[in-house]
């Protein structure tokens, strides 16, 4: 059966999948793979499966591109282009917006673009009648695919055939956290980037294709800042409420304003990790900022963050953030364990609950 | 399983593809028919290896099929000059093994969709401006410059591979001497290894490297003393005696297997195949899938022989198992609907449609030459010796030279069914042309049962006429007279020609073989030497 799992940051996704792999491997025989869309991703899974079973063998984890190419262009790609091979992967190149058939698709050198790989997937797919899925479902019983929310546009076809196939497909991700750029080149399945996959998913579910369910319990932040990052998001989108299992206390927990005039006090006081959404904000600070971006996956005990105007916006409003620019400060808050702090001029009144932080 | 073999350009192949069968294929052919190619190129393909070493480091330019080059020379200095010659080898494996399918893909030759795997060797990209300086240059050598060569091995997926894909293992049992310095060859240190458990490996490796400390530090000692009296000679620096400890002086290299105390590389070469042959066999079949026996009647006696060709059946019973022979007598045994005929430029036959009950017959009988029948040129079934000696008389004197030198192959039965002959020789439609007599019958009461397996010119059967004679003796007498063939026979005039010719048949066949005196063959010996014109 095919199951997709929405789980909240902190609630511990990758290991999930590490847990699921250990359980299924080794009693029932069954042949795993996994999968993750960024390299950092793809460590962590290895590091956390090696840690499981030390000795036994390990499931095989494979980046999202290297699976596309290894498993479908690569043995089937002269069925799409006859006398064609596949020579690498070329991650940055541009074969330009007019670029047509195979130059579409495969640099002077024979290198697939980046840029069209999963497109490219499903034309040779189509081209040899399947059986790319048909090999790997003699190949594996599992797979399961980690950070599921960054697939988008094409890869969501190859999804489609996958959830299709007799493999079980066992899918972790939050779509909270959407980061990733879409294919600005590519229209396929646009309607459903970033929180609107969960209507690609409600679609299969219909279909009887996927069982849908949450996990909102999470470790990492406690419950006020849990509470908090849930408000980032219209309720309509159905996500449970987070519920926290960190109760700890270190006498200054919860989402905090602070005063530009105060940051360097405060910096002092509780040497909070400092992010942005980008190096467009907070410019006129001398701090180490590290993006949203750049944290994913990462837990820090506190944060200190800088907000862009729609964020003030939000704190001042309530009103409920909507795309990447909600994720991104999703992303940013749900790395802390017990404090986020908010830079936030006296003058501005929040709609929110938070509670203004002053140098005692 | 594999289901099929294509090679390109390798030694004697321009091209060559066999569909092999589950279980055993005995493979058969003339000398320089290409039955050791065969071996060699599954090696390659399945290992990357060629005697154990890196294809590329085995590679010449003899590897390259020599009408293939000539024709790249001839047409290098024409208006039109053609690609180098490339080398390829595929197997295509069946689809049914779930363990195969990461080697699944369409890079093969066929397009195929299937597992498989491929090995190329082909001028490299990047010595394109070396090649065409090696070629232009004057005397250039009408060799393939192996040099700026590359050996890919990659499975049908475009996978390269660096070493042997799990699931396809194979042993290689060789008649040839052992050539290893070390004693004993690659395929056999690697059936020494797997007996070996890896904890076992581990605890050998520990004292291994232990004892070679214990010699370096209590018996190298003194060498060291006196090296250090003269070590002004390197300033200050200590040198001293050490044993190896790198990789390739492991114990690895080390272990050779031994047989009654004697070491493996002095042990006859019968024993030694035997003994790769029961290594071999004590294999999983996990570890080994395939086979490869080559001519394993080399260097053994009949009752050896008769004991490894009952291990190679046992071996073959779960694995697929490819064998080289000459001998008639292990192609009986192992059964005739094994066989594959490779013939001249690459061809391969196999034998179609051959009753079951024919195949136990020809075991039965595992004495019988066979082979003489799967690979005359020409062939002609005789019933006996004297039938024999008559037809080569014949034969000589119509074509001015015995039937040997002529490329025609005389086999006299001797008892052996003439059906079941000709069955063989239909299932691999060979030529034949047979005589028998006619005890007395009409000649369509023997060639009627027959005639399924007979085709006009191609396979017949003569018999001569009731009338003339039964058999061979009366016919001889009825065509030439009593009195030139008692004159041919130096008979006595009291000597009955016909009743001394059919008491003494070897005798009379061997004195007319030799007889200076013109003598005529029967009809339908005549229409036999016809066919053969």
């Amino acid at each position: 059966m095919n199951e997709v799992t929405w789980a909240v940051a902190g609630s511990g996704k990758t290991q999930s999948i590490a847990d699921l792999c250990a359980s299924l491997t080794p009693s029932a025989a069954r042949r795993t793979l996994a999968l993750t869309y960024t390299q950092t991703g793809q460590r962590e899974l290895v590091e956390r499966l090696q840690r499981q079973a030390p000795s036994g063998p390990a499931p095989m984890v494979m980046g999202w591109y290297s699976f596309l190419l290894t498993h479908f262009v690569r043995p089937y790609i002269p069925r799409l282009l006859p006398g064609r091979r596949l020579r690498g992967f070329d991650f940055h190149g541009d074969p330009g917006r007019y670029a047509k058939g195979a130059a579409r698709y495969i640099d002077s050198e024979g290198r697939a673009y980046r840029l069209h790989l999963a497109k490219l997937a499903n034309q040779v797919s189509a081209a040899c009648g399947g059986a790319p899925v048909d090999r790997l479902s003699r190949m594996y019983d599992d797979i399961f695919i980690d950070e599921v929310q960054d697939l988008v546009g094409w890869d969501l076809e190859v999804l489609d055939q996958l959830l299709d196939s007799p493999i079980d497909v066992r899918m972790v991700g939050d779509v909270r956290q959407s980061l990733l750029e879409t294919n600005p080149r590519d229209p396929k399945n646009k309607q459903y980037k970033g929180l609107a996959l969960l209507d690609w998913f409600r679609v299969r579910e219909d279909r009887d294709l996927v069982k849908v369910s949450h996990k909102s319990e999470t470790r990492r932040a406690n419950q006020a800042i849990a509470s908090f990052a849930d408000g980032i998001f219209d309720a309509t989108l159905g996500f449970p409420p987070s519920v926290s299992s960190n109760d700890d206390e270190t006498g200054h927990d919860g989402v905090f304003a602070v005063a530009p005039e105060f940051i360097d006090a405060y910096l002092e006081a509780y040497k909070p990790q400092c992010l942005r959404s980008s190096k467009a904000s907070g410019k006129e600070l001398d701090l180490p900022f590290r993006n949203f971006g750049e944290v994913k996956g990462l837990t820090f005990r506190r944060v200190l963050i800088y907000p862009t105007g729609t964020i003030v916006d939000f704190l001042r409003t309530g009103a409920p953030m909507v795309g990447k620019s909600a994720c991104g400060f999703y992303v940013g808050t749900t790395r802390a364990q017990s404090s986020v702090a908010l830079v936030m001029d006296e003058r501005q009144e929040a709609q929110v609950p938070l509670a203004r932080w002053c140098p005692s | 399983m594999i289901t099929r073999v294509r090679i390109h350009n390798f030694r004697l192949f321009g091209d060559f593809e066999i569909e092999p069968r589950a279980g055993l294929n005995v493979l058969v052919g003339d000398n320089e028919a290409g039955k050791s190619t065969v071996l060699q190129a599954l090696t390659l393909v399945l290992t990357g290896r060629s005697d154990g070493r890196p294809a590329t480091d085995e590679l010449t330019p003899d590897w390259f099929h020599r009408p293939a080059v000539n024709q790249f020379f001839d047409d290098y200095t024409t208006a039109d000059p053609q690609p180098l010659p490339t080398i390829g080898i595929e197997v295509f494996l069946d689809d049914a093994d779930d363990k195969l399918q990461k080697h699944r893909g369409v890079h093969n030759t066929l397009g195929e969709d299937c597992p498989g795997l491929r090995l190329t060797i082909e001028p490299s990209e990047d010595y394109a401006d070396e090649i065409r300086g090696y070629l232009d240059a004057e005397n250039c050598p009408r060799a393939v410059p192996v040099e700026y060569y590359d050996v890919h091995w990659r499975n049908f997926a475009d996978e390269p591979l660096s070493r042997r894909p799990a699931g396809l293992g194979h042993v290689l049992i060789d008649s040839r001497t052992i050539r290893s310095q070390r004693g004993v060859d690659y395929h056999t240190r690697q059936l020494l290894h797997d007996f070996i458990e890896p904890a076992e490996r581990a605890a050998i490796s520990v004292a291994h490297r232990r004892a070679r400390h214990e010699i370096s530090t209590t018996y190298l000692n003194k060498a060291n003393e006196r090296i250090a009296e003269h070590d002004e000679l390197v300033e200050g620096r200590v040198v001293e005696i050490d044993f190896d400890q790198s990789g390739t002086s492991s114990w690895h290299g080390s272990i050779i297997p031994r047989i009654d105390q004697v070491p493996f590389a002095l042990a006859g070469q019968g024993v030694q195949a035997a003994t790769k042959i029961a290594l071999a066999m004590s294999r999983s079949a996990e570890q080994t899938s395939f086979v490869l026996v080559e001519e394993p009647e080399n260097h053994l006696s009949h009752a050896r022989l008769m004991r490894l060709v009952a291990s190679i059946e046992a071996l073959a019973g779960e694995r697929q198992s490819f064998l080289t022979t000459h001998s008639s007598f292990v192609l009986n045994r192992l059964g005739i609907d094994r066989l594959r005929l490779l013939g001249p430029s690459g061809t391969v036959a196999k034998l179609t449609d051959l009753p079951a009950d024919t195949v136990r017959y020809f075991q039965k009988l595992s004495g019988f030459d066979t082979l003489r029948l799967v690979l005359a040129e020409r062939l002609v079934l005789v019933e006996g010796p004297s039938d024999e000696l008559v037809f080569e008389r014949f034969f000589r004197d119509r074509y001015g030279r015995g039937p040997h030198e002529a490329g025609v192959d005389v086999v006299s039965l001797r008892g052996v069914a003439l059906r079941r002959s000709l069955e063989l020789c239909a299932a691999l439609d060979r030529p034949v042309i047979a005589l028998r007599d006619n005890d007395g019958k009409d000649p369509d009461h023997w060639i009627e049962p027959l005639r399924p397996l007979l085709v006009d010119g191609r396979r017949q059967v003569e018999i001569g006429d009731p009338t003339d004679g039964a058999t061979l003796e009366p016919q001889l007498v009825r065509t030439n007279g009593e009195g030139p063939l008692r004159g041919a026979l130096s008979l006595d005039a009291h000597d009955d020609v016909a009743e001394w010719m059919s008491n003494n048949k070897t005798e009379a066949a061997l004195r007319i073989l030799v007889a200076p005196v013109t003598l005529s063959p029967p009809p339908y010996i005549h229409r036999a030497l016809d066919l053969l014109g």
